[in-house]
């Protein structure tokens, strides 16, 4: 049985309209008029234990509402969610015994305490046995270093130690699902790069199931086996990421480095399956189609207009994908 | 459970520990306060030769007294909980295996037992320099504690509906003014109650606020008729009973806002 079930879930906000001057003011007071905004429309989706589910869409998506009602604090307008067999929002306590969670930037550490502080506290509150603790502790602190950092107050803290810490208070009492939005959002790559780390590192150890949303498709595309993506409110494509990959990635970007190039290549040559993205006096970038041309034939083509001297090419991906679908160029 | 709130307890207080100067702080501020509170009633006693009913040296334990316990009846958990919805903060606290009322319960503590070592250092200190009457006997200082302990989870509730008006109004600056103000009138800091109207006197015998201060303060100086003590007891309870269910029902209420409407 999946370990999380969710069946036509629906969220609905009231969005109460603000009525101007005095009289609007009474008016509000007397019968509010709402403005009704549907964050989520009816989705459907079940996840196994032990998977490691890429959340993304676009800024409004509806990515933290989904999370928000997966974790309980947020109750459907109608559907149904089943989290490991419990219904999260009428049993908040009773699943959050279960789960950990990080929402951006926000911490549930002590900010005037040292971070081994919160650590033990956490102990206590989820009565995570003795040797559990440390083993976890001495896991964690050497894939995450936080050597340094446990006897320091929170609020000494920078950003990228404190999310390190945070992380790891999320995972200390060896939850069955962690829920995490946009835990990278503001860390350079190297912590980004071992939060990551972290993350397949239990999941592979304790198959912990993890639901992941954030900006940066690079944490996607190294932690994820599963994407679903979301696009105003409704799911566009649950599945595979390798196959994602395949089915809408099949594309090839390759910049040019040319000379004595005459006017603009985009006005006077057509290239069969091959779009110019952008065109400088020293460089052309383009964007080709595996199946319908090869390199070969598009540099045929434009040397006959300018001195092709060098050739970046890569393979499309996540985030290059995602921008055409975006904008529309492919229908899933 | 109870461990857990222990430990909380112990986190809220060393939170206050880490600033060794909140100690000082906080003391010198109270002392400050009884010196005011003596001056001012010493001049109505030389003035008038009585000092609203009691002798000067009663009215000097009182009010090292009030002083005293004050901090145990006035400060608490509001600024922070305050401070979890303005931050949002709150989401991850609903998301403790805990619940919220518990967690919070376990901070008060915390606090409280701040505030007594506070009061106690107070009391050690004026008490030097004035002297004070020792309690009347020994059963009137267990009543004594008794009371303040009662007022404990009465003002742990308070604190509560206050809290959960910053669901509604995004600041709880004005319900805490008005929560101060209200203990502290009821509860005889700014006067004992002796000095106020009858009707006062009438309506503040059914309100819990007056065994917060007032009403243990004379007991301890034996001047509070024995006869009464079972009601008084008794009284605390059912308020108890009742703070409990309006905290716990408003606060329901308010997160199940948040639940319907996001945070
Ligand atoms: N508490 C709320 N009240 C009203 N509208 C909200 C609230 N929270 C989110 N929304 C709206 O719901 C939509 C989805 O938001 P959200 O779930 O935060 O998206 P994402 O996390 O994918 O960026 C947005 O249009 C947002 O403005
Ligand atoms: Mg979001």
């Amino acid at each position: 049985m999946a370990i999380i079930e969710v069946e036509n879930l629906v969220k609905t906000y009231k969005i109460l309209q603000k009525q101007d001057g005095l009289i609007g003011y009474f008016k509000n007071l007397v019968r509010p008029k709402y403005k009704e905004l549907t964050a989520v429309k009816g989705i459907n989706f079940n996840i196994e234990e032990g998977e490691l589910v890429g959340y993304i869409g676009e800024n409004g998506a509806g990515k933290s509402t989904t999370i928000k009602m997966l974790t309980g604090l947020l109750t459907p307008t109608s559907g149904k969610i089943v989290v490991n067999g419990i219904v999260p929002y009428e049993k908040r306590i009773e699943n959050n015994k279960s789960i950990g969670a990080v929402f951006g930037q926000k911490t549930q550490l002590w900010w005037d305490l040292p971070v081994i502080e919160s650590f033990r506290l956490i102990k206590q509150m989820y009565k995570l046995p003795d040797g559990e603790y440390r083993k976890n502790l001495k896991k964690f602190t050497q894939i995450l270093e936080l050597e340094e950092l446990l006897d320091k107050q929170v609020k000494n803290l920078s950003l990228g130690q404190k999310m390190r810490c945070e992380i790891a208070a999320t995972f200390l009492h060896n939850p069955k699902i962690v829920y995490l939005d946009e835990p990278t959002i503001g860390l350079d790559v190297f912590v980004k790069e071992n939060i990551r780390k972290f993350i397949k590192d239990i999941n592979r150890e304790k198959k912990t199931t993890v639901i992941l949303t954030t900006h940066d498709l690079k944490d996607i595309e190294d932690v994820c086996n599963r994407i679903i993506l979301l696009d105003q409110g409704e799911i566009i494509y649950d599945g595979d990421k390798q196959k994602f990959k395949d089915i809408y990635g099949k594309y090839v970007f390759a910049e040019l480095v040319v000379s004595n190039k005459n006017g603009k290549l985009s006005d006077t040559i057509t290239l069969n399956g091959c779009e110019i993205v952008e065109e400088t006096e020293k460089s052309i970038k383009i964007k080709f189609n595996h199946e319908e041309t090869t390199i070969m034939q598009i540099l045929n083509t434009i040397s006959n207009h300018c001195v092709v001297e060098d050739i970046h090419m890569r393979e499309a991906e996540l985030e290059d994908i995602l921008k055409e679908i975006y904008k529309g160029a492919h229908k899933c | 459970m109870l461990r857990t709130i222990f430990a909380l307890a112990k986190m809220h207080l060393n939170e206050h520990n880490i600033y060794k100067s909140n100690f000082y702080l906080f003391s010198f501020n109270r002392l400050i306060e009884v010196v005011v509170y003596i001056f001012v009633w010493q001049a109505i006693y030389y003035q008038t030769g009585d000092a609203g009913g009691f002798t000067l040296s009663q009215m000097i334990t009182y009010y090292i007294l009030v002083v005293s316990i004050n901090p145990i009846v006035l400060w608490g958990i509001n600024e922070d909980m305050g401070h979890s919805i303005r931050t949002g903060r709150i989401n991850k606290e609903l998301l403790n295996p805990i619940s919220y009322f518990k967690y919070y319960f376990g901070m008060n503590l915390g606090e409280i037992a701040f505030a007594v070592i506070v009061g106690i250092a107070v009391f050690v200190v004026c008490a030097i320099f004035w002297g004070v009457t020792l309690p009347v006997s020994f059963l009137n200082f267990i009543i004594f504690l008794v009371l303040i302990l009662l007022g404990i989870p009465i003002t742990f509730f308070l604190q509560m509906i206050a809290g959960t008006v910053g669901f509604y109004s995004g600041s709880i600056w004005g319900i805490q003014i008005l929560r101060k103000a209200v203990i502290s009138i009821f509860a005889g800091v700014i006067a004992p109650i002796t000095l106020f109207p009858a009707w006062f006197q009438a309506l503040s015998n059914y309100l819990p606020f007056q065994e917060l201060i007032y009403t243990p303060i004379n007991i301890w100086i034996g001047e509070f008729d024995m006869s009464q003590i079972v009601f008084v007891l008794i009284k605390q309870v059912i308020w108890i009973v009742i703070l409990y269910i309006i905290a716990k029902k408003f606060f329901e209420h308010a997160v199940k806002k948040i639940t319907i409407n996001g945070g």
